[in-house]
């Protein structure tokens, strides 16, 4: 699951990230971080057996935890396969098949925008 | 040899041998370009991009009473109407008035919703004369009840052209999409091998009167288009850099919303995706030859869009081969390479207008005069009075910070003379930060006392010898109100704000109201 951990400042420098993925044996992939003297935020992907329970020894320990439930959609009547959204995705979510078509994979997605303010024809929707 | 006379025989009696621009680049590989001069009779092209440079006269008919039509507005978009009484011209980039709908819905939109058929407001002011008393007009319109809707594009079709890039350090929001920083991917605009102008080069068989498919209907090259040039640099025939252009019109009551909309590039405004496909006839080899052109043998040039001139540099030479594998490789890294253009529509158009040709319901044209293929040069618009460069304008003496300065000591420069922003320079002149009052009330709140705690690091600048223009558009852009000018050595030789750029435009106004 993809979820965003947000931290006040006064616990950036415990290791609360490493203790729970050594306690959960979870699989823990940063995909963006912003991190700044007010605290931060991670958006990360995490996944393995105790993902549930990782989660609530995060928010145990001070971490606020918001699962992302985006789905990014594209409406085909409005595209045009034009591409322009391609080298734009930071996650390469979104790829050019053998006929030119455009595919945008839900699955990989981290819910940036980036496709959406930027498509020509605004095609593409990111929903929670 | 064949004339157009025999293969519009042929596609009379259904004979006509037709293939896509794509697929004769392979049949030549294959047959060589003799056997395909004999065989072949008609190759199609097709594109599918973003065409700013386009519009549609429209003809509304007389209302009781009559009006002269002075300002006009479709769904808020106002399409120009300074042409007799009840004819107007909407332009693809014309923005909505509403400034909250702005750039999301503009002409190309307006366009694109009479296409479908859709019911438009239409809102006229007027001055009201003894033949046209009515001085307003409130109604709604659809395509099917206008006189004429003509598309007529003034500038379509480029040749070829150039691959956007940006070397700056932020996101660049352009006609060419949006161009992430330190060169974070590129953007190109051509249906390469199977884009109109390349697969005719020396246009010897386009002009004006050629018959095309537009937008999905039928649609002719009234000549060649604005900003035509023919001077450019060729590689295998081919211009490498934009060059030719075309003019077109078609009839927009025949025009299919599947292959024109309306679009808009962030942060920069609406613009039409036009479809276009242009037979060409396959009257000898050289034609033949050229026909056959491969994406690996149309070259273009990758520029940088971070520089916002007339000129701007070529980064490299690539192709559109290496285009299409989605990746170039720019100073030893590699970068996601992206069309603007839709290749799968222009493979779409290519073959529609295949089918029209091979099922005998579309004759081919002899133009009645060819685009010029040499004496076009596009010139610059020399402004009278050169911009004003940055180091022209009239600065204070700049009052400097140094990081190692206390918070208090900085405060007492900043009341003392009455400025918002203080710039931070080392001790050789070289600008190191910049501070606001805002920062250092700031750092007193926190109980913070070094300078170098507080200042902004990554500063915003002016150039020395940059047109005061472009500063006025990165102090709108990034909502500031001042920022220091430095020279090459990164020294700081003073400070610009806000103020002394609207009171020099202030200034070059007035100035100009005493001269009229
Ligand atoms: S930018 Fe928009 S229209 Fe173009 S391919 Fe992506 S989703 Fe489709
Ligand atoms: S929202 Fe961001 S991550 Fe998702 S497809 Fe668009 S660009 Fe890629």
């Amino acid at each position: 699951m993809k979820a965003w951990l947000k931290f006040s400042p006064d616990i950036t420098n415990k290791s609360i990230i490493s203790d729970t993925i050594k306690s959960y044996d979870i699989d823990f992939n940063i995909l963006r971080a912003n991190i700044t003297p007010k605290g931060g935020k991670l958006l990360v992907e995490i996944s393995g057996n105790q993902v549930d329970e990782s989660i609530g020894y995060m928010e145990s320990q001070g971490i606020s935890v918001d699962p992302i439930k985006k789905v990014v959609r594209k409406e085909e009547e409005k595209c045009v396969d034009c591409g322009a959204c391609v080298s734009l995705c930071p996650v390469k979510a979104i790829s050019v098949s053998d006929d030119w078509t455009i595919l945008v994979d839900d699955q990989l997605c981290i819910g940036c925008a980036f496709c959406t303010s930027s498509c020509p024809m605004k095609a593409i929707k990111i929903t929670e | 040899m064949k004339t157009i006379k025999e293969i519009n025989q042929k596609i009379e009696t259904g004979d006509a041998v037709v293939l896509t621009a794509a697929e004769m680049t392979t049949f030549v590989e294959q047959n060589g370009v003799e056997a395909a001069a004999e065989e072949i009779d008609v190759v199609t092209t097709g594109t599918f991009g973003a065409m700013c440079s386009s519009g549609a006269f429209l003809n509304f008919g007389h209302s009781d009473p009559p009006i002269k039509m002075n300002k006009t507005y479709l769904n808020n978009v106002e399409a120009y109407s300074g042409l007799a009484a009840v004819d107007a011209y909407i332009g693809a980039t014309q923005l909505n008035r509403n400034p909250q709908i702005g750039m999301d819905y503009g002409g190309s939109h307006l366009i694109e919703d009479l296409i479908r058929g859709k019911e438009i407001d239409l809102a006229v002011e007027a001055y009201g004369t003894d033949c046209y008393p009515r001085k307003e007009i409130e109604t709604t319109i659809t395509l099917d009840k206008l006189n004429q809707a003509v598309m007529m594009n003034p500038r379509n079709c480029y040749q070829n052209y150039a691959v956007a890039t940006n070397s700056t350090e932020e996101t660049l929001y352009t006609y060419m999409g949006t161009l992430l920083p330190h060169f974070g991917n590129v953007s190109y605009s051509s249906a390469g091998q199977l884009s109109p102008l390349l697969n005719d080069p020396y246009f010897e068989t386009i002009g004006m009167g050629t018959r095309i498919f537009l937008c999905g209907g039928e649609g002719y090259v009234i000549s060649e288009g604005t900003q035509h040039s023919t001077g450019a640099e060729r590689r295998n025939g081919v211009p490498i850099s934009g060059s030719g252009t075309l003019m077109l019109m078609g009839d927009m009551k025949k025009m299919s919303s599947d292959f024109v909309r309306g679009a808009t590039m962030q942060k920069y405004g609406p613009t039409l995706y036009v479809g276009a496909g242009i037979p060409i006839p396959v009257l000898n080899e050289d034609i033949a030859r050229r026909t056959a052109i491969s994406d690996e043998d149309i070259v273009c040039q990758v520029v940088d869009y971070g520089v916002p001139r007339r000129s701007r540099p070529v980064i490299r030479e690539t192709n559109y081969k290496e285009l299409k594998t989605g990746k170039i490789e720019i100073n030893g890294v590699e970068v996601n390479a992206s069309p603007l253009s839709s290749y799968k529509k222009a493979e779409e158009i290519a073959d529609e207008l295949k089918a029209w040709i091979t099922k005998g319901n579309f004759f081919l044209t002899e133009p009645v005069r060819k685009v010029p293929s040499e004496g076009y040069t596009v010139n610059p618009l020399e402004i009278k009075k050169p911009s004003t460069l940055v180091k022209n304008l009239e600065s204070k003496p700049v009052i400097r910070a140094y990081p190692t300065e206390g918070i208090s000591d900085v405060a007492k420069k900043l009341v003392d003379n009455n400025i918002n922003h203080l710039p931070v320079v080392d001790e050789s002149g070289k600008l190191r930060g910049i501070v606001t009052s805002w920062d250092i009330a700031n750092a007193i709140a926190k109980g913070k006392t070094k300078l170098n705690d507080v200042m902004t690091k990554r500063v915003i600048i002016a150039r020395e010898d940059e047109p005061v223009d472009l500063v006025a558009r990165r102090i709108d852009k990034h909502e500031i109100s001042g920022l220091p000018i430095v020279d090459k050595d990164n020294k700081v030789k003073g400070m610009i704000t806000a103020e002394d750029i609207s009171r020099l435009i202030g200034k070059e106004k007035n100035n100009n109201e005493v001269c009229e």
